[in-house]
């Protein structure tokens, strides 16, 4: 009797787990590298941007910025420090400039390898 | 019964007028207007005003402007931040008081010192463009009339411990991770004046739009 509630609650548990994985950000790996400006990212002294979509995933749904903020293919979205500046892409006043998330000069959050003068 | 009728049906469409009447005269009394629309001016008679706040929030204020509010007084006559967020000072986009915006507008005009001796110095008319050296981001006019109307030249130019920055074009081999952990102008941003997240108040030169 126990064994059974026992593995009855693992298959519970698996399944709770199991849905949202296979919903939410179905093919997405979990980190995407963004460097499709790696030459400019070489002058500004930072490296290329782990971003870390799985993270995101459990935080947002899919549509809160897919296709509206981001295009959903790696790389295409022509992301770039101006625009998050400016309030779009990362930067937008309900993400990365809110108190919500991190604030956008805070360089080594994001961009992998900095060699910036510090 | 008919006429009964009648005299009760009029009766009743007069009551009902003059009642229609009384609440219309009621609602566009000049009064009412007022107590609509709550005037955003402060009164300083009111014992309970915020300016009658000490610095650490606690009631300061007597209620008579003739007699000056002694706590409040020997507080250093300190501003409040609740009274400073319900002034009419201009603020930006976080919410925060601008204060460049409030010198350039006239809207405040601190004294150069507390001593009536100190000889006052005119602020510094320069612009120094920094260039931003990733190519996406839009280069950085700074302006020296702002910082040296608050400023003395040996703040910046002359700090304890080594200058924060070499009066020289170029010497200053500055970064917005450095300045982020608080050099350069992190030494102020963030603390005492506007924060670095505002980061189209410094980057307004877009790339290629100088000489």
């Amino acid at each position: 009797m126990r064994g059974k509630a026992s593995l009855l609650g693992a298959l519970l548990l698996a399944a709770i787990t199991a849905v949202p994985a296979l919903t939410a950000g179905a093919g997405a790996p979990a980190v995407l590298k963004l460097d499709d400006k790696i030459e400019s990212m070489k002058r500004a002294g930072v490296g290329p941007v782990n971003f870390p979509h799985a993270r995101h995933e459990k935080l947002y749904k899919c549509a809160d910025c897919h296709p509206k903020i981001f295009k959903e293919k790696v790389n295409t979205s022509d992301i770039s420090m101006k625009k998050n500046m400016e309030g779009k892409a990362c930067g937008t006043a309900k993400c990365h400039d809110s108190i919500k998330a991190f604030p956008l000069f805070q360089c080594v959050k994001c961009h992998t390898n900095v060699k910036a003068a510090r | 019964m008919t006429i009964k009728f009648i005299r009760s049906f009029y009766l009743k469409v007069a009551i009902l007028l003059a009642f229609a009447l009384a609440a219309g005269l009621w609602y566009s009394a000049p009064g009412r207007a007022a107590e609509k629309a709550p005037a955003k001016i402060l009164d300083p008679t009111d014992p309970n005003s915020i300016l009658y706040l000490d610095t650490s929030g606690k009631l300061a204020g007597t209620g008579d402007p003739n007699k000056p509010a002694s706590l409040f007084y020997r507080a250093g006559q300190g501003w409040h931040p609740k009274a400073l967020a319900e002034s009419t000072l201009p603020k930006d986009k976080y919410g925060l008081i601008n204060w460049v915006e409030s010198v350039k507008t006239n809207m405040i005009r601190p004294r150069a010192s507390i001593d009536p001796k100190e000889e006052e110095m005119p602020p510094m008319e320069l612009d120094i463009i920094i260039e931003a050296k990733s190519d996406y981001v839009n280069d950085v006019k700074y302006p020296h009339w702002i910082h040296t109307y608050w400023l003395k030249c040996e703040i910046c130019h002359d700090t304890k411990g080594g200058a924060m920055f070499i009066p020289q074009k170029g010497a200053n081999n500055m970064s917005m991770l450095g300045i982020g952990e608080g050099k350069w102008c992190g030494r102020c941003h963030g603390k005492v004046s506007f924060p670095l997240a505002d980061c189209l108040r410094c980057h307004t030169v877009p790339k290629g739009a100088k000489k």
